[in-house]
């Protein structure tokens, strides 16, 4: 009944990844929610929990995007990029600049 | 109700069948306008409108408006926001709920409402067209119509509304009082960061047949893939903004199928205050196994 992984799978695979990204990346999120998670992700807040989750799933898929659950980053961001792995460079390069991570 | 008849998603039922019948005259039809299944869905709906009496705009992160200034809020205004005009001639309770909604930062009720037509849904899926943007030439070119400075429009690969306006305020009243869309309403403000969206079936909050109120359209895979059609989209309406030649075909859109045991999304942002939470964007969307491209 549920329509997003989170709700659906709260323990699930990547689900930090696929709702951070939902949340701030996709056609629902308000104006200016793309510039805050930048923010955020650059504040390195030892007490944000949530974006430390979030930065781990993030080089995990990286590494191997064939890992992810299958069509949920696509259906919960809908994202323009054509595929998982161009969206998750591009959100890492945004977040992250030139900090290496696995296969980005 | 009436747009909805003869859609794919309606179940069988005899009124309809009589409705249609030849001989049926103008005194018939008025009298018989709505199958039994429309009429079961409009009568809950009515019920439903205690709802929407006691919404409390503050509860939602809004400015509480008065049933007198609401009216004359939509009076004033609907020149220029047109899509105040669908619950203009609604109850005061109910022009209330979108006079606090209008004067949010949200736009559920601007791009997911009945004043949004079948072919405006379309073209916002198809080509990214926004509802609320009201200049045509700017529209054409897929600028968003709410976001200063401009910016172009993104839409999912779907868009959808619930088609009457009080449907859509019990939709509303009755989300923000569900103990997870609350949840997310009474979080403690943090900068930056904002509560998971949310969604709630369409059966609780509307009802069994409140499904009927839903309508929408879907973009069509593009060589076989929902991540190469909304590629194509994006490349394809830039090129028409810049005036160049599209690569490849148009983008098609088509009627999504049944909005029965679909679910109501609840997104959300900061509020203009930066102190709380508001709703951002409410819309419905069909089952999961109804939201696949090819759907009718």
């Amino acid at each position: 009944m549920s329509t997003f992984y989170w709700e659906r799978h709260p323990d699930g695979p990547f689900v930090t990844l696929v709702a951070v990204a939902a949340t701030y990346c996709s056609p629902d999120a308000y104006d200016g929610a793309y510039d805050d998670l930048a923010r955020r992700a650059r504040a390195a807040d030892s007490d944000d929990e949530e974006m430390r989750v979030f930065k781990a799933e993030l080089r995990q898929a990286l590494a191997d995007p064939s890992a992810l659950p299958d069509d949920e980053l696509s259906e919960a961001v809908e994202y323009s990029d054509g595929s998982d792995e161009r969206f998750l460079r591009r959100l890492w390069r945004d977040l992250y600049g030139d900090e290496p991570a696995a296969g980005a | 109700m009436r747009e909805l008849r003869g859609r794919p998603d309606e179940a069988d039922d005899g009124g309809r069948a009589e409705r249609d019948a030849p001989g049926a005259g103008a005194v018939r039809e008025r009298v018989e306008v709505r199958s039994r299944a429309e009429y079961a869905a409009d009568a809950e709906l009515a019920a439903s409108l205690e709802v929407v009496r006691r919404f409390d705009a503050r509860r939602a992160g809004l400015a509480e408006v008065s049933t007198r200034d609401a009216a004359a809020y939509l009076d004033a205004r609907q020149a220029e926001r047109p899509w105040l005009a669908a619950a203009r001639d609604r109850s005061p309770e109910v022009q209330r709920l979108f006079a606090a909604l209008d004067q949010g930062g949200g736009h559920g009720h601007i791009r997911h409402e009945g004043w949004v037509t079948e072919e405006m849904s379309r073209r916002r899926v198809a080509y990214l067209e926004d509802p609320a943007q009201l200049d045509p030439a700017k529209r054409a070119a897929a600028i968003d119509g709410l976001k200063s400075p401009e910016a172009s429009h993104h839409c999912r690969a779907a868009s959808s509304r619930i088609t009457d306006p009080d449907a859509f305020a019990v939709a509303f009243a009755r989300g923000i009082e569900h103990p997870t869309v609350r949840a997310a309403l009474d979080a403690k403000f943090t900068p930056g960061q904002v509560p998971r969206p949310v969604s709630l079936s369409i059966g609780d909050l509307l009802g069994p047949d409140g499904y009927r109120y839903c309508t929408g359209w879907r973009l069509q895979p593009f060589e076989g893939s929902m991540n190469a059609a909304r590629e194509h989209r994006a490349a394809w309406t830039e090129a028409r903004r810049q005036a160049r030649d599209a690569a490849g075909p148009e983008p098609e859109a088509r009627a999504s199928g049944t909005f029965a045991g679909g679910t109501v999304v609840f997104a959300f942002a900061p509020n203009d205050a930066r102190d709380g939470y508001e709703v951002v964007t409410m819309y419905p969307r069909p089952r999961r196994d109804e939201r696949q491209g090819d759907s009718r």
